[in-house]
């Protein structure tokens, strides 16, 4: 190849390595922001609120994931603060009684049964082993969904969280001897 | 510079190679498949709080208790209280999407159609008696003059715990007969002989198996009946009368006074109870009439309540008694497999577990109970309620029924309260009426301990044991070359069975298909059939369209049937027929 043909087809190649690390994610993502600025490190340092007071596990052992409105309302019945994010909580949601539709990070295919309790009581893992640092966030970040899947970005490991795949179930599972079958996790 | 031809299919090349290199190939290939997953028509699991509900269940009068786990507000899966499901009872949450289910029906038309001929010869078939509402249209037709048609009711009920021998002349006593927690924990302490003409599921398990030639049930009654009156020796007769308390089930007219000379009044059988209802109501009641007894061509408008229907009486039947001019036939129906063909107006009801109805009393229910279907979904918008529809004719209320005869229980204050979510037995005179209603309506069943009556055999009537009355006599067993064979009726099943449940059952050749029929292969041979062929069905009264099973399990000389109201319409028990490929 000439010199000059080499440096169009390295032209090429820059061009696709750009378009697919930079654009291909701007294109295949789209971004959507969470009905309300939640910040959960406000609650966890000022309310002194522990991961489970919200996502709290239900009587039966069933997870109870995102808390409903009447968790929420029982501390902001009225406004707490004068924060324009406060605010807006108390008009859009509370007052008339609307649930806020919490995008999850982390939603899983509906073939995947998870429980949390068989992790967090009985392997005793920490929250932030799957779901990182967001429990310390002072904003929750865009949520970011593929427009092909519909699934989160955040499934596949970004920006630092830890990825919720199958791969990294089977990863952990292995490193703690817990192989088992697949019908633990696909019923 | 000019860029030739060439330098594009290098700069191509180069974004191709480049693009192995980026997520963007390996990403669109995983969400290519994960795209698969979010596919329009996949079932999405309900997502949300998992919580039990407790109910009856309301497709047979069995009334099982049932557990449902819910997500959300949605069932998911059901389960026995206390005891099994039948697999009807368990794939029940499905019922509601069945594909075949009337969803909408012309309730307006059908109002008024009713309201400008009635109140003369105005009548009500109800299918499944014994229940609150059955109170209802007995008061509505008393109020407009009119009949309350019922099924011929049970004349006694069926105390099985209490019996060391049974013997069941077909009758499906382990398949759909009673309750299947009581009959099963019963069953143990009972010696079961079964005399039929196959080996049904009940002659499978039983501890002796009688095979009878088709069509000669009423004979092996009769000599079990010479028998214990000295006439003759039968050596099944001998084991009955040696083996102590003996029960005979079966729809033979011998059958109760068999059960007399063994002694079984009082003992095995009683008279069926039914919960109290409101003294209001008894007096002011039409009195049950027998569809028999009803002059022919006298009824102008006929109400049919099919719901949760524990019979089928063929159309032929039922058509004399309607007027030749122009007869007004309206259905409450489920689905249009039954009267629906018939009837000018088919008006869609509720469907176990999204209805609202208490439960007859099963037929081995030996003292008086009260159950409510309590609904696990919200029923459909634009059903009819045949309560609400029949009561409105005659100024009835029907709204509040079951409250009504639940304070007329509580008044009594006799019995108690089974609470299903927490198995907790309460006497009622512990409970305030609010209290006995709550606990009704969250899962519960009601009932008084035994105090039982003995019951007396009405000559000459069925005693049948099963959870369908025969609801066409059985034809005489005359020669006749032109119908070769005699029909087995399989047990009757619920109107709607859960499309999974039904397609399981039947490919796993546990019941036949409602419109099938099943052939000795010599039979299927000599009538040029196959299995699956296409075939009709004719009798004396008529033919129907069938699929044909060749099961070897069926003797020479017979058809065994399925139950499905197209069939029963011209097919009789032990009717004679013949089977011909379409």
């Amino acid at each position: 190849m000439t010199l000059r043909g080499t440096i169009v087809f390295s032209l090429g190649v820059l061009a696709a390595l750009g378009a697919g690390w930079a654009g291909f994610p701007r294109v295949i993502y789209q971004t959507h922001r969470q009905p309300v600025d939640f910040s959960h490190q406000v609650h966890a340092d000022k309310a002194g609120a522990k991961c489970d007071d919200c996502h709290a596990f239900r009587a039966d052992g069933t997870f109870a994931g995102v808390p409903t409105l009447d968790k929420c309302s029982g501390c902001h019945a009225a406004a707490m603060g004068s924060t324009v994010a406060e605010k807006n909580f108390i008009d859009r949601y509370v007052t008339p009684g609307r649930e806020p539709e919490w995008l999850v990070y982390a939603r899983q295919p509906e073939n995947v049964y998870f429980s949390h309790i068989a992790h967090v009581k009985r392997a005793n893992l920490k929250c932030e082993k799957c779901h990182g640092s967001q429990g310390t966030t002072n904003t929750l970040p865009p949520f970011q969904q593929d427009r092909i899947s519909g699934y989160s970005r955040d499934i596949w490991g970004h920006a630092g969280r830890p990825a919720m795949t199958m791969d990294a179930c089977v990863a952990c599972h292995r490193q703690s001897h817990l192989e088992h079958s697949c019908l633990d996790c696909h019923k | 510079m000019n860029n030739s031809r060439r330098d594009i299919f290098k700069f191509a090349g180069g974004a191709v190679a480049g693009a192995f290199f980026t997520p963007a190939p390996w990403r669109l290939i995983t969400d290519t498949a994960l795209w698969s997953e979010n596919w329009p028509g996949i079932p999405r699991p309900a997502r949300g709080e998992i919580r039990a509900k407790f109910t009856n269940c309301a497709l047979c009068p069995a009334g099982c208790a049932v557990r449902a786990r819910c997500v959300g507000d949605q069932p998911v899966s059901l389960a026995g209280v206390r005891g099994g499901l039948c697999p009807f009872g368990l794939s029940a949450h499905q019922l509601p999407f069945h594909p075949a289910r009337l969803k909408q029906g012309p309730i307006q038309e059908a109002t008024a159609a009713v309201a400008k001929r009635s109140p003369e010869g105005i009548a009500v078939l109800d299918l499944n008696p014994g229940r609150t509402v059955s109170w209802t249209y007995r008061r509505a037709m008393a109020a407009l003059k009119g009949l309350y048609l019922a099924p011929d009711s049970q004349p006694a009920a069926y105390d099985l715990s209490a019996a060391k021998t049974v013997l069941g002349i077909g009758a499906p006593l382990l398949d759909g007969w009673g309750t299947p927690a009581n009959v099963i924990a019963a069953r143990q302490n009972f010696r079961l002989i079964q005399a039929e003409a196959v080996e049904s599921r009940t002659a499978v398990l039983a501890d002796e198996w009688i095979p009878l030639a088709p069509g000669t049930e009423r004979a092996f009654a009769q000599e079990i009946l010479g028998a214990l009156k000295g006439e003759r020796p039968s050596a099944a007769a001998k084991q009955l009368a040696a083996d102590g308390t003996s029960l005979v089930l079966g729809d033979a007219p011998e059958i109760p006074e068999i059960n007399r000379l063994l002694g079984a009044y009082g003992k095995t059988i009683v008279a069926p109870s039914e919960a109290p209802v409101p003294e209001s109501w008894s007096k002011s009641a039409a009195a049950i009439t027998r569809l028999a007894a009803v002059p022919d061509r006298s009824i102008r408008v006929l109400l049919i309540d099919e719901s949760a229907a524990a019979s089928y009486i063929p159309w032929h039947l039922i058509e004399p008694k309607l007027t030749a001019d122009n007869p007004l036939v309206v259905t409450f129906a489920a689905t249009r497999g039954g009267y629906a063909r018939h009837a000018q107006f088919a008006l869609p009801i509720a469907v176990f577990p999204e209805l609202t109805d208490d439960i007859a009393p099963a037929v081995d229910s030996v003292h008086p109970t009260f159950r409510i279907s309590v609904p696990l979904v919200t029923p459909l918008a634009g059903l009819a309620n045949p309560a609400d529809f029949v009561g409105a004719l005659a100024g009835v209320s029907a709204s509040n029924s079951l409250r009504e005869r639940a304070d007329a229980i509580h008044k009594t204050g006799l019995g108690s309260v089974l609470t299903y979510a927490d198995g907790k037995e309460t006497p009622v005179k512990d409970l305030t009426p609010d209290a006995f209603w709550k606990s009704l309506t969250s899962g519960a069943k009601w009932d008084r301990p035994p105090g039982l009556s003995a019951c007396q055999p009405a000559t000459g009537r069925p005693c049948f044991g099963g959870l369908s009355t025969p609801s066409s006599p059985a034809e005489p067993l005359e020669a006749s070359p032109d119908l070769n064979l005699i029909a087995i009726r399989e047990p009757h099943n619920p109107a709607l069975g859960s499309p999974l449940m039904t397609k399981l059952y039947q490919e796993s050749n546990l019941r036949l298909a409602p419109n099938r029929v099943a052939l000795h292969p010599d039979e299927a041979r000599a009538a040029n059939l196959s299995n699956g062929a296409r075939a009709t069905l004719h009798t004396r009264i008529g033919w129907c369209s069938v699929e044909v099973t060749v099961d070897p399990a069926v003797p020479p000389g017979a058809v065994q049937v399925g139950s499905s109201p197209g069939i029963q319409d011209v097919c009789g028990p032990a009717a004679r027929a013949k089977v011909v490929r379409a």
